[in-house]
C-alpha cells in the first residue's frame, strides 16, 4: 500500500486581487521504505509541498487536491485536530538550517526530552524520569553521537552544524516516524559533512524501513542516495521516475537541461567547454507564464505549450510535456 | 603565456589576546607560493577554517600579510596601496543579494568605481557602463533599475559587471557560484569562460563544488588548516590524488560513483 498518495495537489496564495496558483496540480506517491528525491530550483514550490503534507500552512494558503491519502486515510476530510494527530504520529520533518531551528537558550538534552513520546513511558515519575534519560541517550546513539553526556549538556551554538543536524534528526526520530521529510538537510554544509548526513539518512532508511522525502535544489547532489525522483519547475510537475530513468534517460527537456548543466554529470566533457544551459531565468510568482511554465525557456516549445500538459505515464516513468523526448524517438 | 600574478611565501597569523608571557599566535595561513598566468584559473579547495578566505582577503588587500610578497606583472603590490591594487584585482562575493547597495541604482553602483579610479568624463563613463552591462548579458536599460528588481542570477551578473568594469587582470570568485540555482550557475560559468577568452582574465576560484572546479580550473590548490596539502594541475590531481585529505574530499563528493 502506498504510504502517501497525492494526486493533483494545488496550493493557492490568496492575495488581495486574485489568487496566485503557487503549486499547480502536482502528484506524488511514496511507498514504504522508499527514498524519494524532490528536486526543483528556487521558487519551484517544493518546500510548499512539504509544508502542505505536514499541514503547517496558514490561512493565506488554500490547499486542494483530487486525492490526499495517508495510508488509505483521506486527510482533507479530517478536521484539523484529527489530521494533526495522524501527522504528528507518523511524519517528521527536518529543516535547512539546524542551528536556527534549535532553541539557543536551552540545552540539547532538554530539547530532546521534550520530543520523547510520553506514551512509551510507564511507572511512577522517578521511573519515567530515568526512562526518559535512557531514551535520550539511545536516540543520540542512533544518530551516531557517541559522546552523549557532553552533547546533552551543551547548547546549540557549542556544536558544529553537522552535529546540530544530527540532533534535529534525533528529535525527528523520537516519535518513530514512518516518513521523514528532509527539506534541504545539507544546504550550506561542507561536502564531508554532507556525506555524513546522507549516510546517516540512508542507514536509517535501511535499518528502520523509514521512508524519506529528500528535498533538494541540486539534482547531482542527491542522485546517489535516492530510489526515485520527482522533478518540479515553478510549481508544476515535470517528471517522476526511478533515479536511473531520470538520470540516464530523461524524457522532459527541463530534466535533460538540469543534467546537462551539471559539470559533475558530464565528466567526459572537455574542460572549459561551454556547458549546456537554458536561456533566461526562473519566473517570479507574480509573473508566471500561462500553460507550461517552462515555455519561454524551453528549447522544444511550440504553440501547444500555452496549454498546460497532462502527465503521461510510460511504465512508471511519468512526464508532463507535449513534446517529450520519449515521443520523438 | 605571460606570468601575471606571483605570490611568494605569503602567510598570515593573528595574535590572540593574552598576557605577555601567555601570547598565542593563530597561524591562519602558513607560507605559500604560487604563480598564475593570464587566461588561467586557479581553484582553491578546502573546508571551513582552511584559510581559503584569508588567502582571498590577502590577495585583494583587505588584510595585510604577515610575511611574503605579491607581484603583479613583475611589480610588487604594496599593502595599503589600494589605488594600484583595486584596478587590477577585483573580487566577487558569495551572496549577490547583500553585496549590492540597495539604495543605489545600477548606474550609480557601477559609476562609483569609475569615479574613484579613472579620469573619464560623464559621457565616457555612461558609455562604458552600457558596454559592460551588455558584456555580462544585461540590457543598457537596466541602468536605472534598483538591485531588488533583479533575480538572484541577474544580481550576480551585476556584481560581475562591477568587477570587470575597471578592466582588471585577476578576478577572485569567493564561492560566487555556490548560491545560484543549477541552470543559472551554468549560464554564469559560460559567461565567465567567455570573458576569460575575450579579456584574458585570470580567475582565482574558491569553491567546494569539485564538479565546477574540475570543469573550470587549470590548476588546483588544496588547503587544510592553513597549509597547502596539494598543488598541481587539476586533471592530474583529480585523477590521482596523492594526499589522504584530497582523497577524502573526492570521496565525499562521490566522484567515481556519479560517472557511471
Amino acid at each position: 500500500m502506498n504510504l502517501l498518495d497525492i494526486r493533483n495537489l494545488s496550493i493557492e496564495l490568496l492575495t488581495g486581487s486574485e489568487p496566485i496558483l503557487a503549486v499547480d496540480r502536482v502528484s506524488l506517491t511514496m511507498k514504504e521504505g522508499e527514498v524519494r528525491g524532490l528536486v526543483g530550483e528556487s521558487g519551484s514550490g517544493k518546500s510548499l509541498l512539504a509544508q502542505a503534507i505536514i499541514g503547517v500552512l496558514d490561512d493565506k494558503w488554500k490547499v486542494h487536491a483530487d486525492r490526499f491519502h495517508w495510508r488509505g486515510q483521506d486527510l482533507l476530510r479530517l478536521t484539523p485536530e484529527e489530521r494533526k494527530k495522524v501527522i504528528t504520529k507518523d511524519v517528521a520533518m527536518i529543516f535547512q538550517e539546524p542551528m536556527a531551528c534549535l532553541d539557543p537558550t536551552t540545552t540539547i538534552g532538554d530539547q530532546l526530552e521534550e520530543a520523547i513520546d510520553e506514551q512509551l513511558l510507564s511507572g511512577n515519575f522517578w521511573q519515567r524520569r530515568k526512562q526518559r534519560k535512557k531514551s535520550i541517550i539511545q536516540l543520540l546513539h542512533k544518530v551516531g553521537i557517541k559522546k552523549h553526556i557532553e552533547c546533552i549538556n551543551s547548547y546549540p551554538h557549542q556544536l558544529t552544524e553537522a552535529l546540530c543536524q544530527r540532533i534535529m534528526i534525533a528529535i525527528a526520530l523520537a516519535k518513530k516516524p514512518l516518513l521523514l521529510i528532509a527539506d534541504e538537510p545539507t544546504a550550506a554544509m561542507e561536502s564531508t559533512n554532507q556525506g555524513q548526513i546522507f549516510r546517516l539518512l540512508a542507514s536509517l532508511n535501511q535499518l528502520k524501513n523509514m521512508s524519506i522525502l529528500l528535498i533538494s535544489h541540486d539534482l547531482e547532489n542527491i542522485t546517489h542516495w535516492t530510489n526515485t525522483i520527482t522533478v518540479m519547475y515553478s510549481g508544476q510537475f515535470v517528471e517522476a521516475g526511478t533515479t536511473n530513468q531520470i538520470f540516464n534517460q530523461p524524457y522532459h527537456p527541463y530534466t535533460k537541461a538540469l543534467i546537462d548543466c551539471s559539470p559533475k554529470a558530464n565528466i567526459h566533457l572537455p574542460t572549459k567547454s561551454r556547458l549546456m544551459t537554458l536561456p533566461g531565468s526562473i519566473p517570479i510568482l507574480q509573473h508566471l507564464p500561462i500553460g507550461c511554465r517552462l515555455g519561454p525557456r524551453c528549447p522544444r516549445a511550440q504553440q501547444e505549450c500555452v496549454q498546460a500538459p497532462k502527465a503521461i505515464n510510460h511504465h512508471g516513468h511519468q512526464v508532463s510535456c507535449h513534446f517529450s523526448l520519449k515521443s520523438s524517438k | 603565456m605571460t606570468t601575471l600574478l606571483e605570490v611568494y611565501d605569503l602567510s598570515k597569523s593573528y595574535k590572540l589576546k593574552g598576557y605577555w608571557y601567555n601570547r598565542k599566535v593563530n597561524n591562519a595561513l602558513e607560507p605559500l607560493s604560487f604563480i598564475l598566468e593570464a587566461h588561467k584559473t586557479l581553484a582553491i579547495v578546502g573546508e571551513v577554517g582552511s584559510g581559503k578566505s584569508t588567502l582571498a582577503k590577502l590577495l585583494v588587500g583587505a588584510e595585510k600579510p604577515s610575511t611574503g610578497k605579491i607581484k603583479l606583472n613583475g611589480q610588487t603590490l604594496e599593502a595599503g596601496n589600494f589605488k594600484q591594487r583595486c584596478q587590477h584585482i577585483r573580487m566577487i562575493f558569495q551572496d549577490s543579494g547583500t553585496t549590492l547597495n540597495p539604495s543605489l541604482t545600477i548606474k550609480k553602483l557601477l559609476d562609483e568605481p569609475l569615479k574613484l579610479n579613472t579620469e573619464l568624463n560623464e559621457q565616457e563613463r555612461i558609455h562604458l557602463i552600457r558596454n559592460t552591462l551588455q558584456k555580462v548579458g544585461l540590457l543598457a536599460d537596466h541602468m536605472n533599475f534598483y538591485p531588488h528588481m533583479f533575480s538572484g542570477g541577474q544580481k550576480q551578473r551585476i556584481s560581475l559587471a562591477r568587477a570587470i568594469i575597471l578592466q582588471p587582470q585577476v578576478i577572485i570568485l569567493d564561492e560566487a557560484l555556490a548560491s545560484l540555482d543549477p541552470s543559472l550557475r551554468s549560464q554564469m560559468i559560460n559567461l565567465l569562460l567567455d570573458l576569460q577568452q575575450q579579456m584574458g582574465l585570470a580567475f582565482i576560484l574558491i569553491s567546494h563544488n569539485l564538479g565546477i572546479v574540475k570543469h573550470f580550473s587549470d590548476d588546483m590548490m588544496v588547503l587544510s588548516g592553513g597549509k597547502v596539502v596539494e598543488y598541481g594541475k587539476t586533471h592530474e590531481l583529480i585523477k590521482k590524488p596523492k594526499h589522504k585529505y584530497t582523497q577524502k574530499l573526492l570521496m565525499a563528493q562521490n566522484f567515481q560513483l556519479l560517472s557511471k
